[in-house]
């Protein structure tokens, strides 16, 4: 039986037919949302050029001092959720605003799909730099067939769990009466059209909940599956199961004083690289022995077996894998050139991630044949081409 | 202002000229480097550089058709050094790799840094000293090293050292893992050392003026 | 032991940029490599080792013009490393300034490399370079392309192999201790010291002058490399940012940040500890 997958996935009809690549960085256009200036200059390398131009940041900190200051709490109670996977990002905010900023903040974790040893160090070393934390883990049997309706039907086994990192830490936020919630990079902003709009301390919660309604909802896609699969059923779980993988209502988190997600990149120059020398000095945080599959770095979202999934459908979808996503953020900081870069792209971007691939299969409870018949079911036809049985990018870096 | 004294740095394409180059620079001298008969022998001084083996540098330097050159320019009297290999090729042969032959200008030849013990590396790398020979030069202030002691560091780099027939030509020698080696020769106008005065810091750059000057 | 333990600043280049990271990740720029090496040399370092931390990645190598512009002004050994994988490559360095070269990844992909190298250019020019990462199960690999892939090379056999094929010395970076400063892994620096018969000169952990005490009393190692803990000491002072705008990570040099987990020591305050200690150096 040969596999066919539906037509809930709603962003690969709307990318353009024709593949740019950005003149600054090394994005192309095919990144949902992303705009091309008539230099072929994209919104990513503006919206850099104005965070490294047109902010002051010391202003901005006088502002994140004021916000820290109505929500810090006198009598030591947690005044603050920072939705937090041990990696370096989330520990740099936490750790920041412990000690720099005197507040007491909970760290909260929506467990990875599988904990990579690396990254379950990780975790355990920002718990032991000072942070109390809370780890979900959802009800196994229910996720890995969310899972692998996910990877089957949106072409990204990592959807299950994205939907859980948004609403866990807000499920959370109204349940223990914690008001901010604190994020650290606004990682749509960056690539939005205007800066100037994308630029905001916070994404309210009536925008952001409503939105996350607008496109295609988690009991949506449950319906879809248990409609459409055989191997998910209304006996795989309870309704207290779900709790999580949805966010509390607009409605909820308004009247909750929840005002939205904050993001510390908009008080501070926002850094990844920086943010890994500040967790090897302050948390214990330990890159990993080897680079990541698809990608040159050693230091980034180190925690889940399946990661190298989510990035390689990225890649089959849209032509833009792991090392793209890394280098372009470089390029635009200037970390890098746009022809390091480019070599680094050629070096490893699309590099299939082996290393998981059984566990991955596992996870998922599918067969190697049938891994291969969903990818090949989310290979945009106009991105790719087959030559002598392989298969090759079209337009590749350029 | 650069002194009018012109140094040849033979060129046999296996050594690390630039960094003679620099050295000379930095204390004046004009240097010129080459392989070419006459320039070389118009010059008022002479170096014989060399970085690597000696049967691969021997055969460079026939190549070159420069071993007539180089003797030639010893038998004119003026200043000739030899730095590192270009020690070793003065001498008449060498084990290295295979027995091969070298310049014959200083009789003896070149063997392999018998290591005594495990703590004994080879190659001989690093900061050592050079103690003048003392039955020739006690308290007598001759040859390039005259302004420094048998304190004073210099860095060496080799597997391989000369031993002389005669002990009247050496010059210093050097104590390494127990064993006293010959770190450089002085013979009438030639001085020629294993060490590196052009990455001996302002010690070898003191070597390098006194012999020119 | 008459020739003196050597001091080594290892200054990781990347374009135009000293860079300093952690376990070999991260390119944090400090400075200008041309100041520190002036800088080390006037202190009394005892040779130089550039290591371009991004050759082997990008598939270039571009040290040519900052090695010939150090062997203008410092006159002590340069050891040049990263992305050298020709015997064209070794002559055009040493041509440049350079006295010796450091080669990883290419010996790793190409063995022979060394054997040719070191027939060619003589065994004292040609130094291994091992980045040295623990695994799981305890035993050390080695990788390339500055700590990014692993090899199957278990390191003490990869160093025995490499002395066999020619090379002259071993430099040795224990990866899981580089930038961190917290002491040198002396267990694996013994193993490879013990199994060699060339000199070894150990890189990654220096966090103290006690540290390097530790080291130069408990092991047979010839020379040591230092990086963070001399860099961050000189650019206590040191703190240019005019012309770094055009490239590089210079978040932290704009800032006025020190990390807290590295000591600073300058070369001449290391020297005297050893000295006082019955540590041989060579004093200025």
């Amino acid at each position: 039986m040969t596999f066919r997958r539906g037509n809930i996935e709603g962003q690969i009809q709307h990318i353009p037919k024709e593949v740019k690549w950005c003149k600054k960085c090394v994005v192309s256009n095919q990144r949902p949302r992303i705009i091309f200036d008539k230099d072929g200059v994209c919104s990513g390398c503006k919206n850099t050029e104005y965070k490294n131009n047109k902010i002051d940041w010391e202003k901005r900190e006088r502002e994140l001092v004021d916000l820290l200051d109505k929500h810090r709490s006198n009598d030591g109670l947690w005044d603050v959720i920072v939705p937090s996977s041990g990696g370096k990002d989330s520990g740099f905010v936490a750790h920041q605003l412990r000690y720099k900023y005197g507040m007491n903040p909970l760290t909260v974790t929506w467990s990875p799909l599988q904990y990579t040893d690396i990254g379950f160090q990780n975790f355990e070393s920002c718990i032991n730099a000072g942070f109390t934390n809370l780890l979900c883990t959802p009800n196994g049997k229910l996720q890995r067939k969310l899972a692998r309706l996910s990877f089957e039907e949106l072409g990204d086994a990592f959807h299950v769990f994205v939907l859980g990192q948004i609403s866990y830490p807000f499920q959370m936020a109204l349940k223990l009466g914690i008001k901010l919630v604190f994020y650290g990079e606004n990682g749509e902003a960056e690539y939005a059209g205007d800066p100037e709009y994308a630029d905001k301390p916070y994404k309210p919660s009536s925008e952001w909940v409503k939105q996350h309604f607008k496109g295609l909802t988690f009991r949506e896609l449950l319906a879809y599956g248990l409609k459409n699969k055989e191997y998910l059923s209304e006996d795989d779980y309870s309704e207290s199961d779900l709790m999580f993988y949805e966010p509390p209502t607009a409605e909820q988190l308004d009247k909750a004083g929840i005002a939205g997600k904050y993001f510390y990149s908009y008080y501070h120059k926002w850094s990844p690289q920086e943010n890994y020398y500040y967790c090897i000095e302050h948390t214990g945080f330990k890159p990993n022995s080897e680079r990541s599959e698809g990608t040159y770095s050693k230091y980034s979202s180190l925690d889940d077996k399946m990661d190298g999934f989510h990035y390689y459908m990225r890649y089959i979808k849209f032509g833009l894998g792991r090392c793209l996503e890394e280098a372009a953020h470089e390029v635009r900081d200037g970390h890098i050139t746009r022809e390091e870069g480019v070599a680094l792209m050629r070096k490893y971007e699309g590099e299939f991630p082996e290393k998981y691939f059984k566990d991955f299969l596992d996870y998922l409870d599918i067969s190697e044949d049938h891994f291969w018949e969903v990818v090949n079911n989310w290979r945009t036809p106009h991105l790719w081409k087959k030559i002598n049985s392989e298969w090759l990018l079209k337009f590749p870096i350029k | 202002m650069k002194k009018p004294y012109k140094i040849a740095i033979i060129d046999y394409q296996m050594s690390n000229i630039f960094s003679i180059t620099n050295a000379l620079d930095a204390l004046g001298f004009e240097s010129k480097v080459t392989s070419d008969r006459s320039e070389i022998l118009s010059c008022d001084g002479a170096i014989l550089p060399g970085v690597g083996s000696f049967p691969e540098a021997m055969k460079h330097i026939k190549n070159f058709n420069l071993d007539d050159s180089i003797k030639d320019f010893i038998n004119t009297g003026k200043p000739f050094m030899g730095i590192c290999l270009g020690l070793q090729l003065l001498f008449d042969g060498s084990e290295e790799i295979e027995n091969s032959c070298g310049l014959g200008v200083i009789s003896g030849n070149v063997k392999r840094i018998s290591a005594k013990n495990k703590n004994m590396r080879v190659p001989h790398v690093g900061w050592n000293h050079a103690s003048k020979n003392k039955l020739l030069y006690n308290e007598k202030n001759i040859g390039p090293l005259c302004s420094l002691n048998d304190k004073d560091y210099f860095y060496f780099v080799h597997s391989y050292c000369v031993e002389p027939d005669n002990d009247t030509d050496i010059y210093t020698t050097t104590e390494y893992g127990g064993n006293e080696f010959c770190s450089s020769i002085l013979k009438e106008n030639i001085f020629a050392c294993q060490f590196h005065p052009e990455k001996s810091g302002e010690n070898g750059l003191r070597i390098l003026n006194e012999m020119f000057n | 032991m008459s020739v003196a333990l050597r001091i080594i600043p290892r200054l990781d280049i990347k374009g135009p940029n000293l860079v300093k990271g952690v376990h070999l990740e991260g390119l944090r720029v400090l400075g200008k490599p041309e100041s520190f090496a002036k800088f080390y040399y006037e202190q009394g370092a005892d040779e130089l080792f550039y290591q371009d931390v991004v050759a082997s990645l990008y598939g270039r190598n571009s040290l040519q013009d900052i090695v010939s512009k150090t062997a203008k002004e410092v006159f002590i050994p340069l050891t040049v490393g990263g992305g050298i994988r020709s015997l064209n490559d070794i002559s055009s360095i040493l041509y440049a300034g350079a006295d010796k070269v450091a080669i990883n990844t290419s010996a790793i992909e190409d063995p022979g490399l060394i054997k040719s190298a070191s027939i060619m250019f003589g065994s004292s020019t040609i130094v291994a370079s091992i980045e040295a990462i623990r695994q799981p199960n305890g035993s050390y690999l080695s990788f390339t392309d500055n700590g990014r892939n692993s090899s199957n090379k278990e390191v003490v056999s990869w160093a025995k192999e490499l002395e066999q094929l020619g090379a002259g010395e071993i430099i040795l970076t224990c990866v899981d201790q580089e930038g961190s400063g917290s002491g040198f892994n002396y267990d694996l620096i013994k193993q490879v010291t013990d199994s060699v018969s060339i000199p070894v000169v150990a890189h990654g952990g220096a966090g103290s002058a006690q540290n390097i005490l530790d080291l130069a009393s408990q092991t047979q190692v010839s020379g040591i490399a230092i990086a963070s803990l001399f860099h961050y000491d000189y650019i206590r002072h040191n703190r240019y940012i005019d012309d770094f705008n055009k490239e590089g990570n210079t978040d932290f040099l704009k800032s006025d940040r020190i990390p807290s987990n590295i000591e600073s020591a300058t070369i001449a305050h290391l020297k005297s500890f050893l000295l006082e200690n019955n540590i041989h150096v060579r004093e200025l």
